[in-house]
């Protein structure tokens, strides 16, 4: 490697500098480059001092440079090069790269250097196109989840006709038979809602708000007591309990914990279900809902969260959904910046944790 | 009261059966007129327009209008707006009846005159329930605009 040019602060500042630079005199010469910029084309120093800029511009751009080159001391700002323009560079191996370039003027007394500093955008390019991708597939989710809603409602319907208008010709076997679609049509539309949800929420903002969790709590047990007055569960609600959360989705996380707290202590006499809060290090909120139903066997604790699984067949626990209300909460959760996780034991209870507003984020 | 017709506007035919089945079966006897897209259905609204099969008979004014979005040719918004200025049809009853909960949809049929907004149940027993629900509120509950409005100059 050659010795860098005669002033050393200036040298070591532009071996600071985290992009490629190369500076160019009013001929287009090169007259210096740095560390990165060898790296970036792969040529070494001696190989560009004193050679037209020209060298690094791919083949494609290269006849018009020297007039862009020649125009730019006219009015010499530093602002980026080639606005709106898709700019690539030139490797020693003839090979380009995508590339970001802002130019500025340096006066050194012994006239106007033009400094590049050049940046690979591969990578940004790259998660640029990994984004678009995903947002197509969500796109495309979304519209297949809704397009089969027409020929479920469909089946639920001609089944729901045929046992309405001929269940006497059926027979009880063939009644059960057409129930059982329409059961089943429901559980898919489940299953539809939810990938529906979850290609929605990852492009959905969030609104956050203040919510006190507590009285939202409140409100769904209120419901869920209606829906089957018979059953006594002791509730026991911590308030309050503010947070900064999207209220309509932070709901549907409550609704599912507390749902799945009401329907797995069905079979408990003194059931009780507890909603509060626990300290916690790394977040401003931590809540749990707390029940002392059927419980789980922890080594699942890591599919409890994952879509489609179930713990519980639906043999012993008919009201169990499609296996998404969890996911959906851990979904709603880390897009919240949170996290979910559960304690239980099998016939021991089960506590469901997340966590809301990190505190490094606030 | 039967003598008021229902425009449905509806491209799938399984919707079709299950909605003329729902009114049926809610004792909801009137005449139901299908039309099967956006053109079809302006046909209908402005006949002796367009490329419409029109006979230069006066406007039909339904008395209810349920109106799906997704349909061919001519879609359910467009049918909307172009109803809503028109002095003929402004006034019309139009509940949007549509499988999309698209935040978008429901907003921009609103802002295009829609006087109401379902979402088509996937369930059996609640798609019945929502059809007889629309043809009990705006067939029999709900007032109707009196038919000398537009002699009046009112909009």
């Amino acid at each position: 490697m050659l010795t860098p040019p005669s002033d050393g602060m200036f040298a070591a500042l532009l071996e600071a500098v985290p992009d490629a630079m190369v500076c160019t005199a009013a001929d287009g010469r090169v007259v210096l480059v740095n560390a990165q910029a060898e790296r970036l084309f792969g040529y070494e120093r001696a190989e560009l001092i004193g050679q037209r800029v020209e060298m690094l511009v791919p083949d494609t751009a290269r006849a018009e440079h020297p007039s862009h080159l020649a125009m730019y001391p006219a009015d010499p700002q530093h602002r980026p090069m080639g606005a709106g323009l898709a700019l690539a560079g030139r490797r020693r191996d003839a090979s380009t790269f995508p590339a970001e370039i802002s130019l500025s003027a340096i006066d050194t007394g012994e006239g106007i250097l033009v400094a590049a500093a050049i940046r690979d955008v591969t990578a940004q390019l790259q998660t640029k196109d990994l984004e678009r991708a995903s947002e197509s597939q969500e796109r495309f989710i979304y519209a297949v989840s809704h397009d089969l809603r027409a020929p479920l409602r469909a089946l639920s319907g001609y089944s729901g006709v045929l046992l309405e208008d001929y269940g006497g010709v059926l027979g009880e076997e063939g009644r059960s038979y057409a129930e059982r679609i329409v059961a089943v049509s429901e559980q898919m539309r489940d299953l539809l809602d939810y990938l529906m949800q979850v290609s929605h929420l990852s492009r959905a903002e969030l609104h956050l708000e203040s919510v006190d969790l507590s009285a939202e709590a409140a409100r769904i047990v209120e419901e869920i007591q209606r829906r089957e007055p018979d059953r006594r569960v002791r509730f026991t609600i911590q308030q309050p309990v503010p947070a900064r959360a999207d209220s309509g989705l932070i709901r549907t996380v409550l609704e599912n914990l507390l749902d799945n707290a009401w329907k797995f202590t069905s079979r408990q006499d003194d059931a009780s279900i507890e909603f509060g809060t626990a300290p916690n290090e790394d977040a401003a909120v931590c809540c749990y809902v707390r029940d002392n139903g059927v419980g789980f066997d922890p080594a699942y604790e890591g599919k409890l969260f994952q879509p489609f699984q179930r713990l519980h067949a639906a043999r012993d626990f008919p009201a169990t959904g499609t296996g998404t209300g969890l996911a959906s909460v851990r979904q709603i959760v880390e897009l919240h910046g949170g996290r979910v996780w559960a304690e239980g034991a099998v016939g021991a209870g089960a506590t469901f944790y997340f966590t809301l507003d990190e505190k490094e984020s606030t | 009261m039967t003598s008021r017709t229902i425009l449905l506007v509806e491209d799938n035919p399984d919707d079709e059966a299950l909605t003329l089945r729902a009114f049926d079966k809610s004792n909801i006897h009137n005449k139901v007129v299908v039309k099967r897209d956006g053109a079809e259905a302006l046909a209908y609204l402005f006949p002796g327009e367009g490329e419409g099969e029109g006979d230069g008979d006066d406007a039909p004014t339904p008395a209810l209008i349920l109106l799906d979005l997704n349909l061919p040719k001519v879609g359910g918004l467009e049918v909307l707006r172009r109803m809503r200025a028109d002095e003929r049809t402004q006034m019309i009853p139009v509940v949007v009846l549509t499988s999309s909960k698209l935040e978008e949809d429901v907003l921009v049929s609103y802002r295009n005159g829609a006087n109401a907004y379902v979402r088509k149940p996937v369930k059996f027993s609640e798609f019945t329930e929502a059809v007889k629900a629309l043809g009990v509120f705006w067939l029999l509950l709900n007032e109707p605009v009196p038919s000398v409005a537009p002699k009046l100059g009112l909009r």
